[in-house]
C-alpha cells in the first residue's frame, strides 16, 4: 500500500504538461469553517490548480456563517470587479438566502461555472416497515404527521428535498414532522436508533450504511440511475421531484468580460485536468460541470424552483411542538432573567466592602482592546497585537519595555500561527512580507 | 479479526520509527494548541488536512490523533494556573484547579491532570479496543427523550455549582441561556434575538462565551484591582509533584472520571462538557460536608480531567464503527478520511485493518508520549507564573483575542469576545458565580432542542418521557436529587 501511495505522491509532484499559468494569483473564498463540504472543495481546486500549473499560487480563505451567506455579503461588498477572486457556493447558500430573507443573493454575484455535486437519498432503518416508496408515501398520505423525518438544517438541501416530495405527493409540505439535526452524524445516528422513520441525506452520508443493509435506500434524487447505485430514482417511484446538492464558484460583480471569460476558461481547464478527475473519483463526487451562459440559466431557474417551495416550508402553521417553542423559550428567558436580576438588586445587602476600581487601569485596558478591534484587518494583526498588547501592559503596571516585548510577543505568534499552522492572520500594510 | 491480534498488527505498524516520529509531532503540536486559549484541536487539524495531499493515510491519522489527545492534555493548563480556560471542557478544571494553584499547589494539580488524562485516555482505547460495537449499540438507543433527560439530570447535578447565593447563581445560569438562544434556531430555521446581526445568526461559539468571561473578564479584574497584581498567585508551596494524600484522594476519582467519561462521549450528541460537570458533580457529592471542595481540592481537577479524556475517546466510538463524526475534531477526522476516499462506518474495520487498528495502536503510544511530555513541563508551566502579572494578563489577552478571530476570521468574534469579557468582570465584581453561565449556554440549547425534538416525533405528547426506560430512569434520578436536596433544606429550617 505505501508503495502506492509514493507512486500517487509521484505522480502528483510531477505535474505532466507545465503549462503557461493563466493566472499568476487566485483566491478562492470558502464561505464556511475548515473541513466542511465548501472547504473541501477549495483545497481540492487549490490543489489540482497549483499541481496542473494553470495558477501560480492559490490562497484559500475561510469566512465561515450562517450557510455561507456571511461569506456571500462580505464577497459582493468588498470585492467588486477583482477578477482575481472565486467564492464557492453551492444550493445550501442559494436555500440560505432566500430562507432567511436575505438582502443578499447569489444573483449579486457573476456565475462561474458549476463544478461538482452530490445526489440525495431517502432513506429508512432496516426493521422499518416501509419496504419502498410507495409504502412510505401512502403512510405520509395517511397521517402526514405520524412520519418524521430527519436531516440536516431547516431550509437546507434535506429540507428542500422532503418537501418537494410531500408537495408532489399532495401533501401540504408544512404538515411534514421534519425534525432537523445539527450536523451529519446526529441525523444518521437518529436514524439508526429508529428515533425518525425516514431519513434524507446526501448519499455519501448514508453510503455505508446502504451497504451494510442497516439502512435501506428508497430512493435517490437523480435525474437517472446512478452508476453502482442500486437504488431506483425518486421519478420511478412516482414522486415528481429532482435535487442536486450542487456546489459552484462565482465571481464577484461588476467584472469585465475578459476577466469573466478568463475565469470561465480556467475553471474548464480545471474540469478536464487529470488531477482533478482523480480527485472527483477519489472522492466520490459526481462531475457536473457546466459554464458560461448555461450554468446562468441553471442558477436562475434553480432559485426561481427553489424560492417556489421555501416560501411553501416557511408558512405560518408548520408542525406545533417546533413552531411553538421557537417563540416560548426565548420568552420565558427573558423574563425569568429579568425577574431575577431584580430580585437581586432587591436583596441586595448593604454594599459590600470591596476596593473601589482602578479606572485608569480599566482604561488603558479598554483603549488597547478598541484598538485591536478597529486596526486588526486595516493595519494587520502585528501592529494591532503590539499595541494591545502594550495598552493592557501598561494598565496592569508594566514598565516603558511593554511595545517592545508586545512587538516581539506579537510577531512570533503571527509567525507561529501563520507559518506553523497556516492560519491566515491579517497581513496589513506594515507587513506585507508574511502574507 | 479478532480484536487482540488486530491490536497486535496496529502496534506492528505503529512502532515504526516514521510513525512514532508522527505521533511525537501530533502531540507536541496538540499540547501547544491546547495550551493556548481559543485554538483548539478541532481548528488544528482542519488546517492541517491539506497534508493529506502528500502524507500516506496512516500517518496522517497518527498525526491527528496524537493533536487530538493532546489538545485535551494542554487544555487545562491555563485554567488550573490563571483561571483562563481555554475551551468549554476545561471550565470545570478551573474552579478548584485554580483555588489549588492560589494555595501553591498548582504542580499538584498540573501533576494529577496529566496522569488522569493518561489513566482516562489509556483505559477509554481498552474500551475503545474490546467494546466498541456494544458501546456503539447502547448509544445509538439515545434519542431525543434521552438526551432531554441526561441535559436534565445534569442541570440538577450542578446547581450545587450555583455557589454561596441562590439568586446570584441563577442570574449568571440565566445569562447562560439567554446567550444560548441566540441565533438561528435549527429546528425551524428562524433567527431568534440576533438584533438583526448577521454574524449573529451561528449563535454566540461556547469557546468565544468561556474564554471572554474567563479570560478577558480575570484580565480587566486583575487591572481593576489595586493589590491584585502584587499579592497573587504563590508559585509553589511544599513539594512540586503530588503528596501520598494527594494520590490517595486522586486515583479513585480518575477510575471514576472514566467511566463517566467514556459511554457519555461515545453518545453522537454528548459532548465532552456534560461528562466534567457530573464528574465534578459526582466528586463533590462523594467527598461530602468536611472536604476540601471550595478551598482547592485535587478530587475536583483528577475526576472532570479525566472525564474530559476518556469522552474524547468515547468520540473515537462512533466515528470508527459507525462514521459518525459527533465532535468538533472527530468531524474533521472524517473529513481526513474522505480526503483519501475512505468512508469510515461499518466496513472500515474489515476494509482497512491496518489503518484503523495502526490509529488504535497509537492512541496508547500517544497516550504514552503525553504523560512523558507533560509531566516534565509542569515544572516549567509553574514558572511561567513568575512571569510579571502585567506581561502574564498581556499575553493572554493578545492570545485570547487572536484565538477569537481565528475560529472564523471575523473581527466581530473578537468585539464578542470582548463584551462578554465586560460581563465576566462585572460579575466578578458583584460576586456573581462564572461557572453557570457555561453550563447554561452548553445545557440550554441540548434540552430545548431534544425537548422540542422529542415533542414532535410524539406528535406533543408528554408521554414519550415516561414510556421510554432510559429517560424515565434519568428524570427520575434528577427528581430523587431534587427531592433529596430539599428535604435537607426543610429539615435544617425546621432545626434552627
Amino acid at each position: 500500500m505505501r508503495l502506492r501511495l509514493a507512486c500517487a505522491f509521484l505522480v502528483l509532484a510531477a505535474p505532466a504538461v507545465p503549462a503557461q499559468p493563466l493566472l499568476d494569483r487566485l483566491v478562492i473564498i470558502a464561505p464556511a469553517a475548515p473541513g466542511g463540504g465548501w472547504d473541501q472543495t477549495a483545497r481540492a481546486m487549490q490543489h489540482a490548480l497549483e499541481a496542473e500549473g494553470l495558477v501560480r499560487t492559490v490562497e484559500v480563505h475561510n469566512v465561515a456563517g450562517a450557510a455561507g451567506t456571511i461569506g456571500l455579503a462580505q464577497f459582493v461588498s468588498t470585492q467588486r470587479g477583482n477578477g482575481r477572486t472565486l467564492l464557492v457556493s453551492g444550493l445550501v447558500m442559494l436555500g440560505a438566502t432566500l430562507w432567511n430573507d436575505s438582502p443578499l443573493s447569489l444573483a449579486d454575484a457573476t456565475p462561474i461555472a458549476r463544478l461538482t455535486g452530490e445526489y440525495e437519498v431517502i432513506a429508512v432503518p432496516d426493521r422499518s416497515p416501509h419496504r419502498d416508496m410507495r409504502s412510505l408515501l401512502a403512510a405520509l398520505r395517511a397521517r402526514p404527521r405520524s412520519v418524521s423525518w430527519g436531516g440536516g438544517s431547516a431550509g437546507g438541501t434535506d429540507h428542500i428535498l422532503a418537501g418537494l416530495v410531500a408537495v408532489s405527493a399532495g401533501v401540504d409540505p408544512r404538515l411534514v414532522t421534519y425534525i432537523a439535526f445539527s450536523g451529519g452524524g446526529e441525523a444518521v445516528a437518529a436514524l439508526l436508533g429508529g428515533n425518525v422513520a425516514a431519513g434524507v441525506s446526501g448519499y455519501s452520508e448514508f453510503a455505508s450504511h446502504i451497504e451494510s443493509g442497516r439502512l435501506r435506500a428508497l430512493a435517490i434524487s437523480s435525474p437517472s440511475r446512478v452508476a453502482g447505485i442500486d437504488v431506483p430514482t425518486l421519478r420511478e417511484t412516482g414522486v415528481d421531484a429532482e435535487l442536486a446538492n450542487w456546489r459552484a464558484v462565482v465571481a464577484p460583480p461588476g467584472l469585465t468580460p475578459a476577466d469573466r471569460d478568463r475565469l470561465a476558461r480556467l475553471m474548464e481547464r480545471l474540469a478536464r485536468s487529470r488531477t482533478w478527475r482523480r480527485t472527483l473519483d477519489e472522492r466520490g463526487w459526481i462531475d457536473m460541470f457546466e459554464s458560461g451562459e448555461r450554468f446562468a440559466s441553471f442558477l436562475e431557474g434553480e432559485r426561481a424552483r427553489i424560492r417556489r417551495i421555501v416560501a411553501r416550508l416557511r408558512g405560518p402553521a408548520g408542525t406545533e411542538p417546533i413552531r411553538t417553542g421557537q417563540r416560548v423559550f426565548p420568552l420565558a428567558i427573558l423574563t425569568g432573567g429579568a425577574a431575577l436580576v431584580a430580585i437581586a438588586f432587591l436583596r441586595r445587602s448593604a454594599p459590600a466592602r470591596r476596593p473601589a476600581a482602578n479606572l485608569g487601569a480599566i482604561g488603558w485596558m479598554i483603549c488597547g482592546l478598541v484598538v485591536f478591534v478597529l486596526l486588526l484587518e486595516p493595519a494587520g494583526f502585528v501592529v494591532a497585537a503590539t499595541l494591545l498588547y502594550a495598552a493592557s501592559a501598561r494598565g496592569l503596571g508594566g514598565r516603558a519595555a511593554a511595545l517592545a516585548v508586545g512587538a516581539i510577543f506579537a510577531s512570533l505568534v503571527h509567525l507561529a500561527l501563520t507559518r506553523g499552522l497556516g492560519l491566515a492572520l491579517p497581513g496589513g500594510a506594515v507587513w506585507p512580507w508574511t502574507r | 479479526m479478532d480484536a487482540l491480534t488486530g491490536l497486535a498488527s496496529g502496534f506492528a505498524v505503529a512502532l515504526t520509527p516514521a510513525h512514532l516520529l508522527w505521533a511525537a509531532v501530533g502531540v507536541t503540536l496538540g499540547t501547544c494548541v491546547g495550551v493556548l486559549p481559543g485554538i483548539g484541536p478541532a481548528m488544528t487539524v482542519a488546517l492541517l488536512l491539506p497534508v493529506t495531499f502528500t502524507l500516506a493515510p496512516t500517518a496522517a491519522f497518527i498525526m491527528f490523533a496524537g493533536i487530538y489527545y493532546g489538545g485535551m492534555y494542554g487544555g487545562s493548563t491555563t485554567a488550573i494556573l490563571l483561571n483562563t480556560p481555554g475551551e468549554s471542557a476545561s471550565v470545570m478544571s478551573a474552579v478548584e484547579g485554580h483555588l489549588m494553584a492560589r494555595e501553591g499547589r498548582g504542580g499538584a494539580a498540573l501533576a494529577t491532570a496529566a496522569m488522569g488524562s493518561f489513566v482516562a485516555g489509556t483505559l477509554g482505547t481498552m474500551a475503545l479496543t474490546l467494546s466498541a460495537p456494544a458501546v456503539v449499540e447502547l448509544a445509538l438507543r439515545f434519542g431525543p427523550p434521552e438526551y432531554f433527560a441526561l441535559a436534565i439530570l445534569a442541570f440538577v447535578a450542578v446547581s450545587a455549582l450555583l455557589g454561596a447565593s441562590m439568586i446570584k447563581g441563577l442570574v449568571s445560569l440565566f445569562f447562560g441561556l439567554l446567550l444560548g438562544v441566540i441565533g438561528i434556531d435549527p429546528l425551524t430555521g428562524e433567527a431568534r434575538l440576533t438584533l438583526g446581526l448577521p454574524q449573529l445568526l451561528d449563535g454566540v461559539d461556547v469557546v468565544i462565551a468561556a474564554v471572554g468571561l474567563f479570560a478577558v473578564g480575570e484580565a480587566l479584574h486583575v487591572g481593576s484591582t489595586p493589590g491584585a497584581a502584587t499579592a497573587r498567585i504563590e508559585p509553589l508551596r511544599g513539594s512540586l509533584w503530588m503528596t501520598r494524600d494527594e494520590w490517595a484522594r486522586s486515583w479513585r476519582a480518575w477510575l471514576r472520571g472514566t467511566v463517566v467519561g467514556f459511554p457519555l462521549g461515545a453518545l453522537p450528541a454528548g459532548g465532552a462538557e456534560i461528562p466534567t460537570l457530573l464528574s465534578f458533580a459526582l466528586e463533590r457529592r462523594l467527598a461530602g460536608r468536611s472536604s476540601r471542595f471550595g478551598r482547592g481540592a485535587i478530587e475536583g481537577v483528577a475526576g472532570p480531567e479525566a472525564a474530559n479524556n476518556a469522552a474524547a475517546t468515547g468520540t473515537l466510538v462512533p466515528l470508527l464503527a459507525l462514521g459518525l463524526p459527533t465532535s468538533a475534531t472527530a468531524a474533521v477526522l472524517l473529513a481526513a478520511f474522505q480526503q483519501y476516499g475512505l468512508q469510515p462506518g461499518p466496513l472500515l474495520f474489515t476494509r482497512e485493518p491496518q489503518l484503523v487498528w495502526g490509529l488504535i495502536a497509537s492512541l496508547y503510544i500517544g497516550n504514552a508520549m503525553l504523560l512523558a511530555l507533560n509531566l516534565p513541563l509542569v515544572g516549567l508551566w509553574v514558572r511561567l507564573l513568575r512571569i510579571p502579572t502585567a506581561h502574564l494578563y498581556a499575553g493572554i489577552l493578545v492570545l485570547a483575542s487572536t484565538g477569537a478571530y481565528s475560529v472564523s476570521r471575523s473581527v466581530f468574534d473578537v468585539a464578542l469576545l470582548y463584551i462578554i469579557g465586560g460581563a465576566g468582570y462585572a460579575m466578578r465584581r458583584t460576586g456573581v458565580p462564572l461557572a453557570p453561565a457555561v453550563i447554561g449556554l452548553i445545557l440550554g440549547p441540548m434540552s430545548e432542542q431534544q425537548f422540542r425534538r422529542a415533542l414532535a416525533t410524539s406528535e406533543g405528547s408528554l408521554e414519550i418521557f415516561l414510556t421510554r426506560p432510559i429517560a424515565a430512569a434519568f428524570l427520575a434520578t434528577a427528581a430523587l436529587l431534587v427531592v433529596g436536596r430539599a428535604a435537607a433544606h426543610v429539615r435544617r429550617f425546621c432545626a434552627r
